[in-house]
């Protein structure tokens, strides 16, 4: 099992009263899985990504990742944890506008202590499978939305995770573009045996995916 | 991973080009101002510091209670340093120095006039000024010997050899050149360009016993293993052997190190000096240097929305807190680097001027190890100190809250940012009220009434033959019509040069030791000098003779005195009986910023030094100047003809306070520049975070001068509070620093009124050029971008 959470509450205190952002959650995720989270807005998709992603905490509950119990981990050994074994995908890319394709691509690699012969190899190859080394000299902006999300992809691919977490990551873009990055996505979940968790709103996209959750005010239904 | 926040932090440079100008000149002016002020400081207080014996030297004091208050000076009788030399055994060296005395050098028919002094022979070795030709034993064994500075030597002998070479002294005295000093360094108090052997003035019958006339400086130089604290109560009672009159005067001896910074005493107690001004420059390079910095913070912080979502990414993909920490330092330090690179320039750029400022020569010494070392603290330094809070703050954004958009600031002016807002615009307006009283107190004093004519007044000192031939000078002077009135007198008229507690008149209290100034003068002194006289009459040795026992007093001495009637009064001093003739009204004798003491004007039977002359108001200056020049050559061909107008020496008294007023404008306008960068960069991120705001408000029928006023309002709000802040801090401040004068102005209301209006319309201007900007812009283009 990748990952599991058990009973896992948040909540944000709101005018002496709790407003629960998650409420009860239970999830069991094994390797190789695609899941789509879906539900109308607000009602809890991006926090529990983001608590399966380590970059927000809870407040009652247990997480286990690859028996490791989250909830009692410091800080620093949670981000060596997501930094090792997890990549990020997001709706607006949240590429660095100041780096270009080739060191957007880098930057994870910088902070797993990686030789720089072996990070120049690791983002050579990873522009070979995308297909874009001609583009590894721009910078963002000067890239279209589909562009920009396939080096967001390859960027959360660097580091070689065992799950990759997305979060809208269609949204910005046309349905062409989106059928593109989904099916990229399909074809990593399926060949390369990379766990995918996504948020949406689009049944279609939701399709792609192996398992769907649907969320409702903090409540799995 | 080094290169790449290199990378970044200079792409970030690049792109954001306003803001890096901002920041750079801010960092810049706040390092260019902080680096003169530096080397300033760090010149004043190498000042006098370079003797090797320095920890051992120590120049001989006097203190005495003048009624129940401490009195502390530094000249001494003559007597005392062969005294000292053999009461104590704990005393290596001792040496006195004779205040410094201009003579006329001839060597064949050049005629040299230059200032030295005359010391005992172990005065070269107890301070180090290095000898280039003589030896130091032997170069003051005879009478006749004298050294003199290289610079000197090469003015008199050219490229000869100087040692040996014979020079004659004031026409009189035959001197051999003994030794060649090096030139003395610009950083000792010390000015001699020669110094002859106190020999010689026992020789000319100078030197004299008397405990009483205490005329010259005493330096010490304690053996090695002797402790201070036990030889300085020991040596205090030295005088009870030598005189009885004095008996109970305490000799202190005062470190030589601390005679430059701390010369001031009061009632007995080092109160400082120099080190004063020292201090105050230090803090407003401090200050100026923090201000800069508080800009970096505030312009690093405000853009933070910009560099969010760089965090958040930067987290996600595994950067640690630290990483982030050390990424924003690494572009503050790269920021203060650039800074110094060009404030190098701009310190390049402007020391001359500075330097003529200040009466200094500061120079950058790139070949000094020491330059490199403190340059790359002072850019470490300003980089972490600027870039602390940016880094701390950014670095800590939560990526989950970013990333996902929904990342604001309820309040686009958060409240660190206004506290250093408000710190910059206090420093600002505290700087503009000082300036404002120091050149309003400036201007008192300068429009001061005198009680004397200054204009087309000129003196000569008596040398040379001019003394001897003083009354044929003055006929033909006043024969030629160059002067209109001439008279001789003990001192200038802008320096007084002798004073007394000893005076007795009618009436007079015996406890009373209140200081009266002396001047001498033998006739026409009120209508050379222009005094006013208020009753009786100036002296006339024509008409009365009697008048050389004559004396004038001004209104203080009158009103010190208690005379009803002064006329026919009789006072007593030196032994003499002096019968006052008229009373002057008070005149500026020697500051101007303090009050006028009481000054008698002693008839000709004491001694003279000066000769003031009024030159003729019909002819042009140059033509009187041309006729006196001849007069004199002709009756003191040896010297060169030398004076000094009245007027400009009396400018001279106004140099140090001028020097300080200058800087506080330099410094004040600085500050201002430099707060306005920063406020301008605030206020442009504040528009363009508001930008939505702005768009909706138009978009509901707002009108830009309500959308300005809006923007302006928050800015002002700050500048406001700051205007309370400083003026009570001003007020207290130059209220002290007033206190020096007893001749000043009462702070007024106006000045802080002024400053305060002066630095909300900068404000203003400043921040409404970006709101006007922000209001104008179509709301269709900000609201789409959301």
């Amino acid at each position: 099992m990748l990952l599991q959470l058990k009973n896992i509450f948040k909540w944000v205190q709101q005018g002496g009263q709790r407003v629960f952002l998650l409420k009860d959650i239970n999830l069991e995720v094994e390797e190789g899985e695609f899941i789509s989270i879906m539900g109308p807005s607000g009602s809890g998709k991006s926090t529990l990504l983001n608590v399966i992603g380590m970059l927000d905490t809870f407040d009652e509950g247990e997480y286990d990742f690859l028996s490791e119990s989250v909830h009692t981990l410091k800080e620093k050994y949670r981000s060596n944890l997501y930094k090792e074994y997890i990549g990020f995908v997001f709706q607006s890319y949240h590429l660095l506008d100041d780096l270009t394709v080739e060191e957007n691509l880098e930057m994870p690699l910088l902070y797993k202590k990686i030789k720089s012969s072996e990070r120049k190899a690791l983002v050579a190859d990873m522009l070979d499978r995308f297909n874009i080394v001609g583009k590894k000299d721009l910078f963002p902006t000067q890239l279209s939305g589909g562009q920009q999300q396939l080096v967001g992809v390859a960027r959360a691919l660097i580091g070689k995770p065992k799950l990759i977490l997305a979060d809208e990551p269609t949204g910005n873009l046309n349905s062409q573009q989106s059928e593109e990055i989904m099916a990229l996505f399909k074809k990593l979940n399926e060949e390369d045996g990379v766990t995918i968790i996504q948020v949406t709103h689009s049944e279609k996209n939701a399709e792609y995916g192996s398992r769907i959750i649907n969320l409702l005010d903090g409540r799995k239904i | 991973m080094f290169n790449n926040y290199l990378k970044i932090a200079w792409r970030n440079l690049i792109r954001n080009k306003g803001f890096s100008i901002l920041n750079i000149a801010g960092l810049s002016i706040g390092l260019t101002v902080f680096t003169l002020i530096v080397l300033w400081i760090n010149f004043e207080l190498g000042f006098d510091r370079f003797h090797e014996n320095q920890e051992r030297i120590y120049e001989v004091n006097n203190q005495y209670d003048v009624e129940g208050e401490i009195w502390t000076w530094n000249s001494t009788p003559k007597a005392m340093a062969p005294a000292i030399k053999k009461d104590y055994p704990e005393v290596e060296r001792v040496s006195r120095y004779f205040y410094d005395t201009p003579f006329l050098f001839s060597v064949d028919d050049k005629r040299i006039k230059a200032t030295g002094t005359i010391v005992d022979p172990d005065f070269l070795s107890i301070f180090s000024f290095p000898l280039v030709q003589g030896d130091i034993s032997s170069v003051f064994n005879d009478v006749n010997s004298v050294v003199i500075t290289e610079t000197f030597a090469k003015k008199m002998f050219g490229d000869k050899d100087p040692i040996g070479e014979i020079v004659v002294i004031d026409n009189a005295d035959t001197f051999k050149v003994t030794g060649v000093l090096k030139d003395l360094p610009s950083n000792t108090e010390f000015t001699f360009e020669f110094l002859v052997p106190w020999a010689y003035l026992t020789q000319k019958g100078w030197d004299d016993t008397h405990w009483g006339n205490n005329s010259v400086a005493t330096y010490v130089m304690l053996k090695k293993d002797v402790s201070f604290t036990d030889f300085s109560t020991k040596i205090k009672t030295l005088r009870e052997n030598y005189d009885e009159d004095s008996s109970d005067m305490v000799t202190l001896l005062y470190p030589y190190s601390r005679t430059y910074l701390y010369n001031e005493f009061e009632n007995g107690k080092e109160i400082g000096g120099r080190i004063d001004l020292i201090k105050m420059f230090g803090i407003i390079a401090a200050i100026i240097l923090i201000i800069a910095c508080i800009n970096f913070m505030n312009l690093s912080t405000a853009r933070s929305e910009k560099r969010a979502k760089e965090v958040g990414v930067r987290k996600v993909m595994g950067a640690p807190k630290k990483h982030l920490i050390y990424q924003f330092l690494g572009e503050s330090i790269l920021i203060s680097a650039i800074a110094a690179i060009f404030s190098i320039l701009l310190v390049l750029l402007l020391l001359p001027a500075f330097n003529d400022l200040v009466g200094h020569e500061l120079e950058l010494d790139f070949t000094s190890k020491w330059f490199w070392i403190s340059a790359l603290a002072i850019v470490l330094f300003t980089g972490l100190l600027a870039g602390s809070y940016p880094a701390l703050y950014l670095s800590a954004f939560k990526p989950s809250a970013v990333l996902k958009g929904t990342f604001h600031k309820a309040d686009t002016l958060i409240t660190p940012r206004k506290v250093l807002v408000v710190v910059q615009f206090s420093v600002a307006i505290i700087l503009i009220t000082s300036t404002l009283i120091i050149t309003e107190q400036l201007d008192k004093v300068q429009n001061r009434q005198l009680g004397y004519s200054k204009d087309n007044l000129i003196y000569t000192f008596l040398e040379g033959d001019i003394d001897k031939n003083y009354e044929l000078i003055k006929k033909e002077l006043l024969k030629s019509g160059a002067a209109s009135s001439v008279t001789k007198t003990s001192s200038p008229i802008t320096e007084s040069w002798s004073n007394t507690w000893g005076i007795e008149w009618e009436g007079k209290n015996l406890e009373d030791k209140t200081i009266i100034l002396r001047m001498i003068a033998d006739e026409a002194v009120v209508n050379t000098l222009g005094l006013k006289l208020i009753e009786g009459r100036d002296f006339d040795l024509q008409k009365f003779p009697t008048d050389s026992t004559a004396v004038l007093l001004n209104e203080s001495s009158v009103a010190l005195m208690g005379f009803k009637e002064p006329i026919g009064k009789v006072i007593n001093d030196n032994g003499k009986k002096w019968n006052v003739v008229g009373v002057v009204k008070d005149f500026v004798f020697n500051s101007p910023f303090q009050k006028i003491e009481p000054l008698v004007i002693e008839g000709a039977k004491g001694w003279f030094n000066v000769m003031h002359m009024k030159l003729n108001e019909a002819n042009s200056t140059s033509e009187n100047l041309a006729i006196v020049e001849n007069i004199y050559k002709k009756y003191n061909p040896e010297y060169p003809f030398d004076f000094e107008f009245v007027d400009g020496e009396y400018a001279e008294k106004f140099s140090d306070q001028q020097r300080t007023g200058k800087l506080a404008t330099l410094f004040t306008l600085l500050t201002i520049l430099i707060s306005c960068l920063g406020l301008f960069g605030l206020a442009s991120y504040m528009a363009e975070n508001r930008i939505k705001e702005v768009g909706i408000r138009k978009v509901l029928g707002a009108s830009v001068t309500t959308i300005v006023t809006l923007l302006s309002k928050d800015f002002l709000k700050l500048v406001a509070i700051s205007i309370l802040i400083a003026i009570p801090v001003s007020w207290y401040y130059m209220s002290n620093w007033l206190e020096e004068f007893d001749f000043r102005i009462s702070i007024s209301v106006w000045v802080f009124a002024i400053a305060g209006g002066l630095t909300l319309l900068i404000a203003l201007v400043t921040v409404s050029f970006q709101a006007i900007k922000a209001a104008r812009a179509n709301p269709v283009k900000s609201l789409r971008t959301e």
